[in-house]
C-alpha cells in the first residue's frame, strides 16, 4: 500500500497513518509532511521494511532540501511519485 | 493505466490543486490517462469562473481548464457540496431563484455516484485534500 | 471477510468544527444506497461523531447525528472504533451510539488491506 502524507510529522494525520502501517508499504511525504525531515526522533524513520520517500521539489520550496539530504533521506521526483502510484493498487491519502 | 483525482482542497487556502495539477502533469507525461477529476468539500471553488487572482499568480480555474483541452479530463463537481458553497452553473442559478452563476464547461456539477464511479473505472484513484 | 467491492470510508473529522464530518458521512450513504457494501471507521477526532449525547449546535449548524443514527437503515453495520482512540480521548465505550464494534488498533493494518476500495475523508 502506498501512503501519501501532507501534513508535518506530528500531525493528527501523520499519527493515524502510522497507525494503519503494514510491512512492505511505502510513504511518500508531500507538502508539509516533507517537515519530518528536520525530526529524526519521528517514529515513521523506526519503522521497519517501509520506505519512505520525500518529494524534492516540496523539500527544495520549504527550504529543508539540505537537511534531507545531510541526513541520508531518500529524495524522489514528481515523477517517481508517480511510478510509486503504478506500483501500488491500494493508495491512501492522509491529508 | 487510467488514473482518477479527487480533489478536495480549495484554490489559495490549500496546496491540493497545485499538488493536484502537478501530479497529473507527470501521469499524463508518462503517458497514463486521466479519465477524470472530482471536486468535493472546499475542492468545488476551483471550479469557480469567477476566481480572478492577480496577474503574477497561476489562474487555478485556467489550468484545469487547460488540463481538459489538452488530454479530455472530464472535470466533475459534486453538485451538493458546489451548491451549499455558492458555487453553480447558469441551469442551476435559474432551478434556485439566483441571479448569478460561476460554474461553466467545462466543469460539469454531478453527484456524489460519480465519485463511486470514477474510483471504480479507474486503476487508480488520487486524493488531494 | 469481505465482499468484493466493499468500501471502507474512513472519518476523521469532528462534528460542528467542519463540513468534512458530513460530507464523508454522505460519500458512505451514497455508496450504500447504491447498494454497495459499506463499512465505516472513525479514527481520531472523528470518534466525537459518536458520542450519543451530542445536542444541537450554534444556530443554524447541522448536526450530525441523527446521520449516524441512520446508518443502520441504509444497512451500514459495520461501524469500527479503534479502542486505543476511545482510550485516548478518555471516552468509554457507552457513551457512543449503539452498534459500534470496537477493535485493537493493531488491526487496521489488516483492515486497510481487506477493502478494494478505500475512501479517507
Amino acid at each position: 500500500m502506498l501512503h501519501i502524507l501532507n501534513k508535518p510529522p506530528h500531525s493528527d494525520a501523520a499519527v493515524q497513518m502510522l497507525s494503519t502501517l503494514s510491512g512492505n508499504d511505502t510513504i511518500v511525504l508531500i507538502e508539509d509532511g516533507v517537515q519530518a525531515a528536520l525530526h529524526p526522533e519521528w517514529q515513521g524513520w523506526a519503522t521497519n521494511e517501509v520506505s519512505i520517500f520525500l518529494l524534492v521539489e516540496d523539500a527544495i520550496s520549504r527550504g529543508i532540501h539540505s537537511i534531507a539530504v545531510a541526513h541520508g533521506l531518500p529524495l524522489i521526483e514528481v515523477d517517481d511519485f508517480v511510478v510509486l502510484t503504478e506500483q501500488n493498487e491500494q493508495i491512501i491519502s492522509w491529508y | 493505466m487510467e488514473y482518477g483525482l479527487l480533489v478536495m482542497g480549495a484554490p489559495y487556502r490549500s496546496a491540493a490543486p497545485h499538488s493536484a495539477l502537478r501530479f497529473a502533469q507527470s501521469v499524463l507525461n508518462k503517458g497514463h490517462h486521466i479519465k477524470g477529476v472530482f471536486f468535493y468539500q472546499e475542492g468545488v471553488h476551483n471550479a469557480s469562473q469567477l476566481m480572478t487572482p492577480p496577474q503574477d499568480e497561476l489562474n487555478i480555474r485556467e489550468a484545469w481548464v487547460e488540463l481538459h483541452r489538452q488530454y479530455g479530463v472530464s472535470l466533475d463537481v459534486c453538485i451538493a457540496a458546489a451548491l451549499r458553497r455558492g458555487v453553480m452553473s447558469e441551469s442551476e442559478a435559474k432551478r434556485h431563484g439566483q441571479v448569478n452563476f460561476n460554474l461553466e464547461s467545462p466543469f460539469e456539477l454531478t453527484g456524489l455516484g460519480q465519485l463511486l464511479e470514477l474510483q471504480q473505472r479507474c486503476d487508480r484513484l488520487i486524493t488531494f485534500a | 471477510m469481505t465482499e468484493p467491492n466493499e468500501r471502507l470510508v474512513v472519518i476523521r473529522h469532528a462534528p460542528y468544527s467542519s463540513n468534512e464530518l458530513r460530507e464523508g458521512l454522505d460519500v458512505a450513504l451514497v455508496a450504500a444506497a447504491f447498494g454497495q457494501a459499506v463499512s465505516l471507521l472513525f479514527l481520531g477526532q472523528g470518534v466525537l461523531a459518536l458520542l450519543k449525547e451530542q445536542k444541537a449546535g450554534a444556530p443554524g449548524q447541522k448536526s450530525t447525528l441523527p446521520t449516524i443514527d441512520m446508518l443502520e437503515m441504509y444497512d451500514i453495520e459495520t461501524i469500527l472504533v479503534p479502542t486505543e482512540t476511545l482510550q485516548n480521548f478518555n471516552i468509554t465505550a457507552d457513551q457512543l451510539v449503539d452498534g459500534v464494534t470496537l477493535l485493537p488498533i493493531s488491526d487496521l493494518p489488516d483492515l486497510f488491506q481487506r477493502y478494494d476500495y478505500v475512501l479517507n475523508f
